[in-house]
């Protein structure tokens, strides 16, 4: 997946569709728009300049994850297509892998779930009490060819989901022509999620 | 309680055990031993009032404690380190002594030996309470993944509780024997059994030793491979766990040693709290060396992924935590200790002994807390939090205060009493007086 910095504009659909597609309880997020600088949407100063963006955070599907090194059951793994997945009815629910994920992305069920409606699309299976869950890239939608809910859901279009193992698809020109950079990089994680930096604008007056 | 029904205080039969005297406990010795029921009762309660406290975290999830995915392991974990870390340390005396010919600690071999096995049985119930799905604890037998510290952990632990347990056996099973007990699994009390005792005591301490050592390392590694928290993610971890595993632990035994000897369990001469005071000195020094080691490592760029951690440490809202530990835990000690005069005063020796002992409590919370309680993407509005949230209130957090919740206490004390429990009743029934040469 690529996320285009350029073109998100913060407003949390994608964090929105995705808790009621993954029938999310409240409370919990497996999709998160962090604030570039100290303060929720507000602009940040740079080289005497303000600018603002938004860094949308979910799972990175890491090639070398730190999460599936520590599971002591190897309750989280990856797939063959380089996915990272929880098994729900393996964990034990020790946090390790909340512990290594160097993300903060994923989430423990802490208590019994709580929703504002029964708004269950049966698509996905409940996690149980006292368990871990994370993003899946909306895994029970691939088959069909769909995209994850949180790509067809932006509506800047800030998401774009595709073969990075492709030289020719979309997102890997995007990140070859974008300059495309991985989140905490040097922690040796390779995430699968590329993000595009923002272009530098016309700045706004301080 | 029939637990509380035997010998009195004083004299017993295990004491003349030792002495190797054939012993017949006549009927109307068995009288009720006052303090020590009081004792195992205030114990029963609490374990109790803890068994009640896990049920409730049990029925609700681990939503009753303090711990949210912004900051994911608490007490329950700290007392697992802190009591692999007495484990390890009694171990560690206790071998070395035997070992390094550190004859002067014979008397308390076996009263450390038994630390031992208690403090990491202590250590793998308290995973228990902290994991989300106790009832799911076999699928560490069943689906091992080896790639993962904890599982090394799980293995040293089990390897290590099987060690302790046989080397508290060793000890007893003569005197066992000579007292007629079925604890003594058949052995025969001869002097040629004597003989291959002593040789097996010391195969024990030589595979004891560096097992003890193992278990506190790989512990350390668990939280010392980790690269998201720059705090843990140090080549100093393991031994910065052994030192404070050894301040902890000796400190342990400077206190069940004056307690079982009050008691009349053990006998030895003040010389050897003396001896141990010294230890423990040299222990916190060293503690105190590699403590000063890391932090002026992580911090002296000023900033960046090990030294926000430690700048925060130092001067952030934990501060209190890690000074405290400096002032009470390492200065405190070690100027009581370091002055001859006030180390062959039990007094003083047992107030530093305690004193430290915290002091590595408060050193295990630091390192959980300082480094689990910030968010490693340090952009708001943060991680989660992980549970519905009050209004008005965020449901997320870069960081999140922590201090346990009365359910973790309350399980925490549950599982202390049952550990005070064991270990009163194994002192109480097994000989603890191991027979001094020369």
């Amino acid at each position: 997946m690529v996320v285009d910095q350029e073109r998100c504009v913060g407003c949390w659909s994608c964090c929105v569709i995705c808790k009621s597609e993954n029938d999310v309880p409240l409370g919990m997020w497996w999709n998160r728009i962090d604030t570039v600088g100290d303060a929720l949407d507000t602009p940040y100063r740079e080289q005497g300049e303000l600018a603002m963006h938004w860094l949308p955070l979910a799972c990175q599907h890491c090639e070398n994850p730190a999460c599936t090194r520590v599971c002591p059951v190897g309750a989280t793994y990856s797939r063959e297509d380089g996915l990272v997945m929880q098994d729900s009815g393996r964990c034990i629910g020790c946090r390790y892998c909340l512990v290594a994920c160097p993300y903060g992305v994923r989430v423990f069920n802490w208590g019994r779930p709580e929703r504002p409606t029964e708004f269950h699309t049966g698509m996905v299976e409940p996690r149980p009490l006292g368990t871990m869950e994370k993003c899946t890239f909306c895994v029970h939608r691939l088959p069909d060819g769909q995209v994850p809910s949180c790509v067809w859901s932006c509506p800047g279009q800030a998401r774009i989901f595709g073969d990075l193992n492709d030289p020719q698809s979309r997102v890997s020109r995007l990140v070859r022509e974008r300059g495309g950079y991985q989140l905490l990089e040097e922690r040796g994680t390779d995430p699968r999620v590329f993000y595009l930096p923002p272009r530098r604008k016309r700045g706004l007056e301080p | 309680m029939s637990a509380a029904v035997g010998s009195g205080p004083s004299v017993g039969p295990v004491d003349s055990a030792a002495t190797g005297a054939p012993v017949t406990v006549a009927p109307a010795q068995r009288t009720v031993n006052r303090p020590l029921a009081l004792w195992l009762g205030l114990l029963g309660l609490g374990l109790l009032i803890g068994l009640g406290a896990w049920a409730y975290q049990l029925s609700q999830g681990l939503e009753v404690t303090n711990m949210r995915n912004p900051m994911m392991w608490g007490l329950y974990i700290t007392l697992f380190m802190y009591f692999v870390g007495l484990s390890a340390g009694g171990l560690i005396v206790a071998s070395a002594g035997r070992l390094f010919g550190a004859g002067g600690l014979k008397p308390i071999v076996r009263l450390a030996v038994l630390e031992a096995t208690v403090a990491v049985l202590l250590a793998a119930i308290f995973v228990l309470p902290d994991i989300g799905r106790p009832d799911r604890a076999w699928h560490l037998f069943r689906y091992p993944n080896f790639h993962s510290p904890m599982m090394w952990d799980i293995t040293i632990i089990v390897v290590y509780l099987l060690i302790s347990l046989t080397y508290t056996w060793i000890y007893a099973r003569a005197d066992l024997a000579r007292r007629g007990s079925w604890l003594a699994l058949g052995t025969k009390a001869s002097e040629a059994a004597q003989k291959r005792d002593e040789r097996l005591k010391l195969v024990l301490a030589g595979v004891g030793l560096p097992a003890a050592i193992l278990l506190h390392s790989i512990t350390a590694w668990i939280f010392g491979l980790q690269i998201s928290r720059g705090f843990w993610y140090t080549a100093l971890m393991a031994p910065l766990f052994i030192a404070s595993a050894l301040v902890s632990g000796t400190g342990l035994m400077i206190i069940l040693a004056l307690i079982a000897r009050r008691t009349r369990r053990v006998a030895f001469r003040d010389t050897l709290i003396a001896y141990m005071g010294k230890l423990l000195a040299i222990f916190v020094a060293v503690e105190a060396f590699l403590v000063f080691s890391e932090m002026l490592t992580a911090a002296y760029p000023g900033a960046g992924f090990e030294g926000d951690p430690v700048a925060r440490l130092l001067t952030g809202r934990y501060a209190g935590f890690f000074w405290f530990e400096v002032g009470a835990g390492l200065i405190i000690p070690f100027a009581l200790l370091v002055v001859p005069r006030l180390r062959r005063n039990l007094r003083w020796v047992a107030v530093a002994s305690v004193l430290a002992m915290v002091g590595i409590f408060v050193h295990r919370l630091n390192i959980v807390i300082n480094g689990l309680s910030f968010a490693t993407v340090p952009y708001p509005p943060g991680v989660p939090v992980g549970t519905v949230q009050p209004v008005g209130t965020d449901s997320f957090a870069l960081s999140l205060f922590y201090y346990p919740s009365w359910v973790e206490w309350l399980v925490a004390l549950g599982v202390l009493c049952f550990g005070a429990i064991v270990f009163t009743v194994a002192a109480w029934r097994l000989p603890l007086r191991e027979a001094v040469h020369g």
